[in-house]
């Protein structure tokens, strides 16, 4: 089993779908610093996708010091400063520019786009918390 | 680096038809060469002519750098092939077929095939005969893989088996590639299980190969465009957009050229009142779907 989930969209890009699923268990922390990382081939297994592209996700992730290799141990998630609130936004930039695109196909204004937004986030998040 | 496979104007043909057509292509080593094609457009002949099984009427074919018509003993020693409808000694059980094929084939692995029969779960004591179609491809492939082949041609491995042994049988190849330095040619009509895993992509239809090239490039060049609030325009239409079809004021095609570049200043210029447009990547599937409904045009 590999710590994280990639639900392929088709026509899309492989790698990129891999590394950005990848690093989102990386930042949002699914993924312990020290914790081993899958291996290329059990990356490839698991999500059955072509060993080299598996390589070039770990290549990429450990070019961007999300992930360390040991020799003799392996890969593993690196140590590293607490992510930024900028990081972490930049993990949901697909999915803003998703509802973005969406919002404008609908003709909405910003101010509904944010209201409606508000709206389902005070509607999940518990009132307690709100203070 | 000389190409593992490499064709040049390969045809074959049967009485009046031509089963395979002026096919030139090339594969890398290392690379994952998905073979696609809908039934009966020249696949299996094309792998029959790579193995020696049939003569090229034109043409001329390279196999790990032999002409496909010199290809020896010594030469297969070095391929693994398994087809749809593989002849097995029925008689045998899988140990027995296993010894019998060790015998021919100096490389042979009999680790590698130990943790092969484990990996698949293949029964040690019933005949083939009496296996189920699915262990008897596994049977095959480990008889094809045991041996370390620097090639290893596929003919429709997965046709009629049930998605478990599909998914052992893909384990066990990209398991395979991701420790050993080999080549994979695999043909298949069965898209979404390729997509993911092969790093190249050919299409042969009605014996033609319509393009040959890395996925990456094949998934950036194809979109389906979408184009709001115009009514449907009339032809002429770019030679690479193909099957247009529109209802009320929204208009669908497929480009199959796209680029960032040029293809948004083309849509304003032939939509030039359209409210919005969308381009949407596409899955091998929709692709091929919209290539066989535009056999004439050959745009791709």
């Amino acid at each position: 089993m590999i710590p994280f989930r990639v639900s392929f969209e088709p026509g899309v890009s492989l790698f990129e779908q891999v590394v950005y699923a990848a690093k989102k268990s990386l930042i949002s922390g699914q993924i312990q610093p020290g914790e081993k990382f899958p291996s290329v081939r059990a990356l490839s297994q698991a999500l059955k996708i072509n060993p080299n592209t598996a390589h070039k996700v770990v290549n990429q992730l450990v070019a961007e010091g999300l992930l360390a290799v040991y020799p003799g141990v392996g890969t593993v998630a690196a140590r590293r400063q607490p992510s930024t609130a900028r990081e972490r936004a930049l993990l949901l930039s697909r999915e803003l520019e998703q509802l973005v695109v969406e919002a404008m196909k609908l003709h909405m204004e910003l101010d509904d786009v944010m209201r409606a937004l508000e709206d389902h986030w005070r509607r999940l998040k518990p009132a307690k918390e709100e203070t | 680096m000389t190409p593992v496979i490499a064709t040049h104007r390969l045809a074959r043909r049967f009485g009046r038809s031509d089963a395979v057509d002026d096919v030139s292509l090339s594969v890398e080593a290392g690379s994952i060469y998905g073979f696609l094609g809908p039934n009966g457009a020249g696949k299996t002949t094309t792998i029959k002519l790579l193995m020696n099984i049939l003569e090229p009427s034109r043409g001329n074919a390279s196999v790990l750098g032999v002409d496909s018509r010199q290809l020896a003993p010594a030469d297969f020693a070095r391929i693994g092939y398994v087809s749809e409808n593989q002849k097995l000694p029925q008689w045998m059980t899988v140990p027995r077929f296993l010894s019998y094929c060790r015998a021919f084939y100096p490389t042979w692995d009999e680790r590698l095939e130990q943790d092969l029969l484990r990996r698949l779960d293949l029964p040690a004591r019933k005949n083939l005969k009496s296996l189920s179609r699915g262990m008897r491809m596994k049977a095959a492939l480990v008889s094809s893989i045991a041996y370390r082949p620097k090639l290893l041609v596929l003919d429709e491995p997965f046709s009629g088996l049930d998605p478990l042994v599909r998914d052992e049988l893909m384990d066990c190849i990209l398991g395979m590639s991701a420790e050993t330095d080999w080549t994979v040619f695999i043909s298949s009509h069965d898209l979404a299980e390729i997509e993911s895993v092969a790093s190249h992509i050919g299409y042969i239809d009605q014996g033609r190969l319509r393009f040959s090239e890395e996925l990456p490039s094949l998934q950036a060049r194809f979109r389906e465009v979408q184009v709001n609030g115009v009514a449907h325009r009339e032809a002429p239409w770019p030679k690479d957009w193909i099957r247009p079809s529109a209802t009320g004021t929204v208009t669908r095609f497929v480009v199959s050229r796209y680029s960032e570049e040029t293809t948004p200043a083309e849509i304003r210029a032939l939509f030039p009142a359209c409210e919005t447009w969308e381009a949407r990547p596409m899955s091998l599937r929709e692709i091929f779907v919209a290539l066989a409904g535009n056999h004439k045009g050959g745009a791709a």
